[in-house]
């Protein structure tokens, strides 16, 4: 839409024209190729402290202290001086530019851990609309725990996970929300998603998702719990019946099934009080048992297929277990099933996975994958953005750049097709990163890939450690005149005297002031180097 | 009353002075051509009421892709394999020896 590249007739151009119907966001975004954060301050004099985000509206920084038991947040300002000589640029920035309280003023100092507990420091979720902030305390893990009370085995236990809700303007905590003896994946906010003002949290140990609601007084409500009971008042239902014979009757029970069933709960692990499946793993097998019978209205084929595909596998599909929720509406949720093996490994390519689709209200399994189906990966090819749930509220979260909004990055992924030797494994590659994390990427407009090229490795949205190197990261512009705009070098400004140790930079990037934060780390005790980037 | 345009801001102070409105007092002869259906056949129901539908469009294929494959399918087998080529509940499980 403009004509020139000088910010001056871009701001001319804008007073006259309107942009295309649809795109005032991106042709406001453009004013980004002006606006960028080309001046470095290497080794601002900075607190001593884990430096986590910034909110997605930009208000404060979330930082944590170096024993993990203390919330600092700070306000983001803007360096101040003044200057009475004639002309300003030619000077040098006063020597308080080089302290970090220059450019942010600190709210408060909150203690959120006890004695033996750590705050997880991958933990933060922000809800925009009312400013809280989520963040998650626990103790030590331990390894080998006991399946008791209907835990599984091989799953990790934690004997406390507080999950605090804080009012971010003040740190004042709202409500606390407590599991004891279970295991929620917390790092990177791998086990919670958030939604508006729904919540997600996957109970590991005890296979169950727990939905809960940020009420805008800032209570934490229990909605229901998913796992070994579908709607609210089934175990009502079920004490109350007679127990453990019964067999649910929502499926179409052939007679093969329940001797089936029956041999198969031998070999489980189930207690005794549930001898019988029930809860969404019923759901789950009878979903799977109806497709193949609808797949053939011949009878004998019919069973065929269903010992083939059903009953030879029936044990594999027993011993599924939850291993990550997000929503894809307020209703719809986004299973992840795999083996237990496979919970709490890094690696988790060699383990089969299913996916599955989940409507709350209903409680009816929508649709089930395995996670090679192309049918899962073109979904999610054609609408990856419906998978990047966010809430309503936020304007600038549509924008970041997915492979269903941006054609750069649909390039790159077609490339990446192209590229690969085994499609089956290609799509194995792209499904695993379903479901999402939440509140993963971070909302810069620098990291528009219509606005910028820059390599990936070394710097994205993501909020990930990386490798850090001594050359300075570039950001070219992909417009004409696609030159370098402005770059990013982390660490001192001599680069680094010593170039044995491995280091790692972390970025942090205001979502929408040409402003960040670049931190490089090499061993864990020594104190970091933050640079501070941003527009002169 | 001058111009209907005549006080907003523009470049030249002289722009649109020349434009002359309609005067309310003496209606205009001109009326614009109006045209009516000559059948009922395209109107809508009484009762309509249009919405946005709720689902969002990832679930709307969802939920199609569902229905298309809880309708009991037809014995013979040349519809089987749907044009994305992979669409079994099939686990692939079994290719790897326990």
């Amino acid at each position: 839409m403009f004509r020139s590249n000088n910010i001056v007739a871009r701001i001319f151009e804008r007073q006259i024209r309107t942009p295309p119907p649809g795109t005032s966001v991106h042709c406001a975004r453009r004013f980004y190729e002006n606006l960028v954060p080309s001046y470095t301050i290497y080794d601002v004099e900075c607190p001593d402290h884990l430096f986590r985000k910034f909110t997605d509206d930009g208000q404060y920084l979330i930082c944590f202290s170096r024993n993990h038991q203390e919330l600092i947040v700070y306000r983001p300002t803007w360096l101040s001086f003044s200057c009475t000589e004639e002309d300003c640029d030619v000077h040098d920035l006063p020597p308080k530019a080089k302290k970090f309280d220059s450019f942010f003023t600190q709210l408060y100092c909150v203690s959120l851990a006890s004695s033996n507990e750590l705050i997880c420091k991958d933990f933060f979720l922000y809800m925009e609309s009312n400013r809280f902030g989520l963040f998650a305390t626990s103790t030590a893990q331990i390894h080998d725990a006991p399946a008791v009370g209907g835990a599984i085995q091989g799953v990790p236990s934690i004997e406390k996970i507080t999950f605090h809700l804080l009012r971010l303007e003040d740190g004042v905590v709202l409500d606390e929300k407590v599991f004891n003896d279970d295991f929620v994946n917390l790092a990177h906010n791998m086990g919670v998603f958030l939604y508006d003002d729904l919540l997600a949290i996957v109970s590991l140990r005890y296979q169950t998702v727990h939905i809960l609601q940020i009420r805008d007084s800032g209570n934490l409500v229990d909605v229901r719990a998913i796992g070994a009971f579908c709607r609210e008042d089934d175990e009502l239902f079920l004490n109350s019946n007679a127990p453990s014979m019964g067999i649910r009757d929502k499926s179409k029970q052939h007679q093969l099934t329940e001797n089936h069933v029956e041999n198969g709960l031998q070999q489980s692990r189930l207690s005794p009080e549930n001898a019988f499946v029930s809860g969404i793993k019923q759901r789950l097998l009878s979903f799977i048992f109806r497709g193949i019978w609808n797949e053939e209205t011949n009878h004998t084929l019919r069973v065929q297929y269903l010992k083939k595909k059903f009953y030879f596998h029936f044990q594999d599909y027993i011993d599924l277990i939850i291993w990550k929720v997000q929503f894809l509406d307020r209703h719809h949720l986004l299973i992840k099933f795999g083996s237990v093996d496979g919970a709490v490994s890094r690696t988790t390519d060699h383990h089969p996975a299913f996916f599955a689709v989940y409507n709350m209200e209903t409680t009816d399994i929508v649709a089930f994958y395995q996670n090679n189906a192309d049918e899962l990966y073109l979904l999610f090819e054609h609408f990856c953005d419906h998978f990047h749930t966010t809430s309503k509220n936020s304007l600038y979260m549509n924008f970041i750049s997915s492979h269903s909004n941006n054609i750069h990055t649909r390039e790159q992924l077609r490339s990446l097709r192209n590229k690969a030797t085994s499609s089956s494994q290609f799509v194995k590659k792209m499904l695993a990163s379903l479901p999402i994390n939440s509140q993963a990427l971070s909302p810069s407009p620098y990291f528009d890939q219509s606005l910028y090229r820059f390599d990936e490795k070394l710097i994205s949205a993501a909020d990930r450690h990386r490798q850090s190197t001594d050359h300075p990261i570039k950001f070219i512009l992909r417009r004409p005149p696609q030159t370098l705009r402005f770059k990013i070098k982390p660490g001192p400004e001599g680069g680094n005297i010593d170039n044995r140790t491995k280091k790692i930079s972390s970025f942090l990037f205001h979502p929408f002031l040409p402003f960040a934060l670049s931190i490089q780390q090499t061993l864990f005790l020594q104190p970091s180097a933050v640079n501070v980037h941003f527009r002169r | 009353m001058g111009s209907v345009l005549g006080d907003w801001p523009s470049y030249d102070p002289h722009n649109f002075s020349q434009l002359r409105p309609s005067d309310p007092s003496t209606p205009s002869k001109m009326t614009p051509t109006t045209y009516q259906p000559t059948h009922n056949r395209t109107l809508p129901p009484p009762d309509q009421v249009i919405t946005t539908e709720t689902k969002n469009i990832l679930l709307r294929h969802i939920y199609q892709r569902a229905e298309e494959k809880l309708r009991p399918k037809r014995a013979a087998p040349e519809h089987l394999l749907p044009e994305h080529g992979c669409k079994q509940l099939r686990a692939s499980v079994q290719d790897t020896p326990c």
